[in-house]
């Protein structure tokens, strides 16, 4: 039996929950680690290694550097550990200041200077982004299924109407106004980014009614580029289906919320690491 | 001086206790939460509307509370209502998050010291003990994924739900969904009744190992919940003295006057007492307060709990069993809203965003939740969360001290104390990357 291993850095756990919620590892694999659910102490030897969360703590740093060394294959599991998620936010020069005033409190694991994807310090085979992934996409990489392949992007799952003749004339904040059933979120005047980021999350967010902030990051079109490219297709969306001026929409774009997005790329974080190889991700 | 370092599993986030011995006495025993990744300063600057999709993010197991306390919190900065259809909606994802919750901790945290194991997904050696464990651990999933079905139909997204949002939620729910929904909650109810009666007769034998239920003190509770048990949408906070009485109530915009919170040095999380006093949350605090459910399983079994265990209950292993209470009320609560109409209204209604303060309440899994904006010009400039396991931190260290005192003596420390950690604190199960965000 397969064994897999679960090492969970600084985050907030909805990606091991997203795991639980894959129940057929069960049958088919021997978890190993994963402190959430299991007393151990120790990582053994496992055949792949699941890594959730930022290296935000000095202890981070030091257990994955260790505990990589017993995987034959490592993934980087959910946005916080491709780029450092939203706790990325904090990395702006006003924030870190605060994290400094905490560095006499000898006796808890000390804040590193930023919040770091786990790439910046360890080689990484695959990268299973989302905020979390849905257990598919856990199944798909447990199982290594060569032939498995996400949707393109999120709007190709989302299946909305997009009306020519609908053209809003500016942007609707994120919650403000009724939501049309049928009709693209865009058509409607939100900020939806569904168009740009990868698939395979089926369109939890925009069925429903929720505008997509691009928690599985870029899609193949987009990962190995530099964020500006983004910028400017998302404009030509807009400019396309919209008369919504680009200054509001270039405004919203670099909002706290797009940051699930906009931080997996390798430029926009400032972490100054290579893009993704889009065959490594999921 | 001597010092035990315990690290803690089996519960959500990363955390030790630290227990601090000379010569067989304990000098001090403390709960250590190890991470901090700042929300309260870096969504400084966010815009308002903004939140309800980001605090989901402190957590992944609470994310619910946090989604509907930061929309509470808008809409009370605004003064907008939602209409009652969107509140049903709301209730619904809640109790998804309470069905989740609730067989998580009962199931997968705190059934192993039950039955010896380190896990449930650990393989057994013997194939009858293999074929047990694997059937406990299939419901268990079974039961938990319910939940977070019924979070992905009420909230849209499975963990981080994003559809309550000012004035409302962005969609109903089909007649078709429901019905489908309420055959899978059917389905699921006499599986957690059966996993939950296990349960029960696993912890009475270890209360019967054991000797003692571990620290049975009175203590004050604290709950955001109204007169009948299905209401965690009050819009107060009730305080139970240690003989029983409700005592107190307030707004949790004058939380101040009530709670006090000290940091510590030795954690990222702080501590919070009520007038100074220790208070407990969550559970047993819930089943202590509340009324009967009117349905017929819920009702049977806080009847069998009140009547094994008196009213209030003080001994904290009984915050596992009240657990079993609620994740039964929460299927059957659920089943009673599905079977109402949930998409023949308006889900929202019109606002106009103000600046000023705003404060979301929501009785979570853990306890009360309070969240505050503070937002000018649309944008959010003071944030403060006001985080259950943070009410539990001292209820919690009185308690390792009362084990810690019974299994440290002068001439050996006793080995069963690493377990003894592990219940007490797994019985409050805390949440750390709520506890410090």
């Amino acid at each position: 039996m397969k064994r897999f291993a679960v090492l969970q850095l600084s985050g907030c756990s909805g990606c091991e929950m997203a795991l639980l919620n894959a129940e057929e590892w069960m049958d088919d694999f021997d978890l190993g680690y994963m402190t959430l659910v299991m007393s151990a102490y120790h990582v053994p030897e496992v055949e792949v290694l699941l890594v959730t969360g930022g290296v935000r703590t000095e202890e981070d740093l030091y257990r994955l550097r260790r505990v990589v060394r017993r995987a034959e294959e490592v993934v980087a599991v959910g946005t916080c550990a491709i780029s450092g998620g939203i706790a990325n936010l904090g990395n702006r020069p006003e924030v870190r200041e605060v994290f400094l005033t905490h560095e006499k409190r000898i006796h808890l694991p000390h804040l590193l200077p930023k919040c770091r994807p786990i790439d910046t310090v360890v080689t990484v085979d695959c990268y299973l982004p989302g905020c979390p992934p849905t257990p598919e996409l856990y199944m798909a990489v447990l199982r290594k299924e060569s032939d498995f392949k996400a949707a393109t992007s999120v709007c190709q799952e989302c299946g909305r109407n997009k009306p020519k003749d609908m053209r809003p004339t500016q942007l609707l904040g994120f919650q403000q106004g009724e939501v049309l059933p049928d009709v693209c979120l865009v058509n409607q005047g939100y900020l939806c980014i569904g168009a740009s980021t990868r698939g395979g999350c089926r369109a939890l967010c925009t069925i429903p009614g929720y505008p997509c902030v691009g928690c599985r990051g870029p899609s193949n079109a987009f990962i190995e580029k530099e964020s500006e490219a983004w910028f400017t297709s998302i404009h030509r969306v807009f400019e396309h289906m919209t008369d919504i001026p680009p200054e509001e929409i270039e405004a919203a774009l670099r909002s706290p919320q797009l940051s699930l997005f906009l931080f997996q790329f390798a430029d926009y974080a400032g972490g100054g690491q290579a893009p993704r190889h889009k065959d490594q991700v999921v | 001086m001597t010092t035990l370092t315990f690290p803690l599993s089996r519960i959500e986030g990363h955390a030790q206790v630290v227990i601090e011995t000379r010569d067989g006495e304990v000098h001090s025993a403390h709960f250590k939460a190890m991470e901090l990744r700042g929300f309260e300063y870096f969504l400084q600057g966010t815009p308002a509307e903004e939140m309800p999709v980001i605090v989901p993010r402190i957590c992944g197991v609470c994310s619910t509370a946090h989604h509907l306390a930061a929309v509470g919190a808008l809409e009370d900065a605004y003064q907008v209502t939602p209409p009652p259809l969107a509140t049903k909606i709301r209730e619904l994802m809640y109790l998804g998050q309470l069905i989740q919750n609730q067989a998580t901790s009962l199931f997968v945290f705190t059934l192993p010291d039950r039955l010896g194991l380190t896990s449930i997904f650990e393989h057994a050696a013997d194939a009858h003990s293999e074929e047990v464990r694997a059937k406990i651990a299939g419901r268990a999933l079974g039961v938990r994924r319910a939940g977070t079905d019924l979070i992905t139909l009420a909230g849209g997204q499975f963990i981080h739900p994003i559809k309550a949002v000012v004035g409302g939620v962005t969609s109903g729910i089909t007649p078709e969904a429901a019905a489908e929904m309420r055959t899978q909650l059917e389905g699921v109810l006499p599986l957690a009744c059966e996993l939950y009666d296990h349960y029960w007769e696993a912890s009475l034998a270890m209360g019967e190992r054991l000797g003692t239920w571990g620290d049975d003190s009175p203590a004050y509770y604290v709950a955001a919940i109204g007169g009948r048990r299905d209401n965690y949408y009050s819009d107060v906070i009730r305080v139970m003295s240690p003989d029983g009485v409700i005592c107190d109530s307030f707004h949790p915009r004058d939380f101040r006057h009530y709670l006090t919170f000290e940091d510590t040095d030795y954690s990222y999380a702080g501590r919070t007492s009520y007038k100074g006093e220790l208070i407990r949350a969550n559970s047993l605090a819930r089943v202590n307060m509340g009324e009967p459910a009117g349905t017929v399983y819920t009702d049977h079994y806080l009847r069998r709990f009140r009547e094994t265990f008196g009213r209030p209950a003080h001994a904290i292993m009984l915050f596992d069993l009240a657990r079993g209470v609620e994740l039964v009320y929460s299927l059957e609560r659920a089943l009673a809203i599905l079977e109402e109409p949930l998409d023949n209204e308006d889900t929202d209604v019109p606002y106009t965003p103000r600046d000023g303060d705003g404060y979301g309440l929501v009785e979570a899994p853990r306890g009360p939740l309070i969240h505050h904006y503070h937002i000018e010009k649309g944008l959010i400039t003071q944030v403060e969360f006001i985080i259950p396991t943070v009410h539990n931190v001292r209820a919690i260290e009185r308690a390792l001290r009362v084990a810690a005192e019974r299994y440290i003596n002068a001439d050996r420390v006793d080995m069963e104390l690493e377990r003894a950690v592990g219940r007490v604190v797994r019985a409050f199960d805390p949440c750390i990357a709520c506890a410090t965000h």
